[in-house]
């Protein structure tokens, strides 16, 4: 009997979808964890509201929050929060879009449509992940 | 006991919206609910239509939604809904022709788009292709799909607007595909990688809890999903 041939695994763009969606929405929790239990021990535990430490949570940069009222902020300044802020941004937005995409093309039949929409949130999406990256890189 | 049957009616000759009609039959506990779909049919209602042939759960042809699940009429048991009121109405997802029957075409499409039938280009043997039980147990419980269309029509994904081929047509795929004595995996596997194939699936096991065979359909699209993503049919 010949051996049964199977495709090549390769750059399949809806698996590779399929896996980001499931691994970035895991990255997420953890990295909203990672800032929620940051946000404490530098300080959150006595002076902020739930709010407060949901922005510090998911967006820990002292200069997107005026009046986090952490004593200290200067922990938060320095590359690693940067790095983790871009990958939350970058998750997050990745993320979303894909879903919208999915949304359309489950909804919308006809193809040119389909192409033009994903044109769209293809546009939208690189625009939030510039205007992401520009506010934690810059602040 | 009596039962109280709230069964959808649609004719398109004369009614321009579908309508719900009631009847009320007396039923023993033990009876099938196509039991009472015969009763309603032979007593009170002539032109009341559905689909049937069978009656044992074997042909596939009278899968419809039975107090808001998926199931075979004659499955199910008048005892087994713990209710005397039953509510019958056609799967969803499917354009209704009347009452109680849908057009099961756009079903068959994506069935075939998978090429559920065996491939295998070498001449044939003396006798016969040998397969190991081991071989054989490998996709065992797909080989018991009836195609009665109650996964597909109970999936939120299929429900959009049909474009995905849908659980019924993965599983029919997934019975060739892990079968040693096919060839034709690399053609399936490729048809099911695409857009509306195996990743439109997002695991919500309506497929699974709706099937009157009882087949493991998400963890039959899991295994197909996992033979795309590394390439081996083990
Ligand atoms: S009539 Fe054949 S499966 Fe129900």
């Amino acid at each position: 009997m010949k051996p049964r041939k199977v495709p090549t695994p390769g750059w399949n763009f809806e698996y590779l979808m399929w896996l980001f969606t499931r691994i970035s929405g895991a990255a997420m929790l953890l990295l909203a964890l990672i800032g929620f239990v940051g946000a404490l021990i530098m300080g959150a535990r006595y002076h902020m509201d739930l709010g407060t430490l949901m922005r510090w949570t998911f967006f820990p940069n002292p200069n997107h929050v005026l009046n986090s009222d952490i004593p200290d902020i200067a922990p938060w300044a320095n590359a690693y929060w940067q790095i983790m802020q871009l990958l939350l941004v970058f998750f997050g937005a990745t993320h979303g879009f894909n879903g919208l995409r999915l949304v359309l093309e489950e909804y919308i039949h006809s193809w040119g449509w389909q192409l033009a929409l994903r044109l769209v949130l293809m546009i939208l999406w690189l625009i939030t992940l510039g205007a992401g990256f520009f506010l934690v890189l810059t602040s | 006991m009596q039962v109280t049957l709230k069964i959808f009616r649609y004719n398109p000759e004369t009614d321009k919206k579908p309508h719900y009609e009631t009847y009320k039959v007396e039923a023993e506990p033990t009876d099938r609910v196509l039991d009472l779909l015969e009763k309603v049919k032979g007593e009170q209602d002539g032109t009341l239509t559905f689909r049937r042939s069978c009656a044992h759960g074997v042909c596939g042809s009278d899968a419809m939604r039975i107090n808001g699940m998926n199931r075979l009429a004659c499955k199910v048991l008048v005892k087994d809904l713990g209710t005397d009121h039953i509510t019958i109405e056609p799967l969803l997802g499917l354009p209704t022709v009347k009452d109680l029957v849908v057009d099961m075409e756009p079903f068959f499409e994506h069935y075939r788009s998978v090429k559920p039938f065996f491939i295998n280009n070498d001449p044939p043997p003396q006798k016969e292709r040998l397969q190991s039980p081991e071989e054989r147990a490998r996709f065992d419980d797909t080989t018991k799909c009836i195609l009665c269309a109650a996964c597909t029509t109970s999936c939120p994904s299929f429900w959009l607007d049909g474009q995905y081929v849908g659980p019924a047509a993965i599983v029919n795929a997934h019975r060739f595909i892990f079968d040693s004595r096919d060839q034709g995996a690399e053609e399936r596997l490729k048809i099911l990688a695409d857009q509306f194939g195996v990743f439109r699936c997002h695991t919500i096991f309506n497929c699974t809890l709706a099937c009157p065979r009882e087949i493991q359909i998400t963890k039959a699209i899991g295994e197909v999903r996992k033979a795309i993503a590394t390439g081996r049919l083990d």
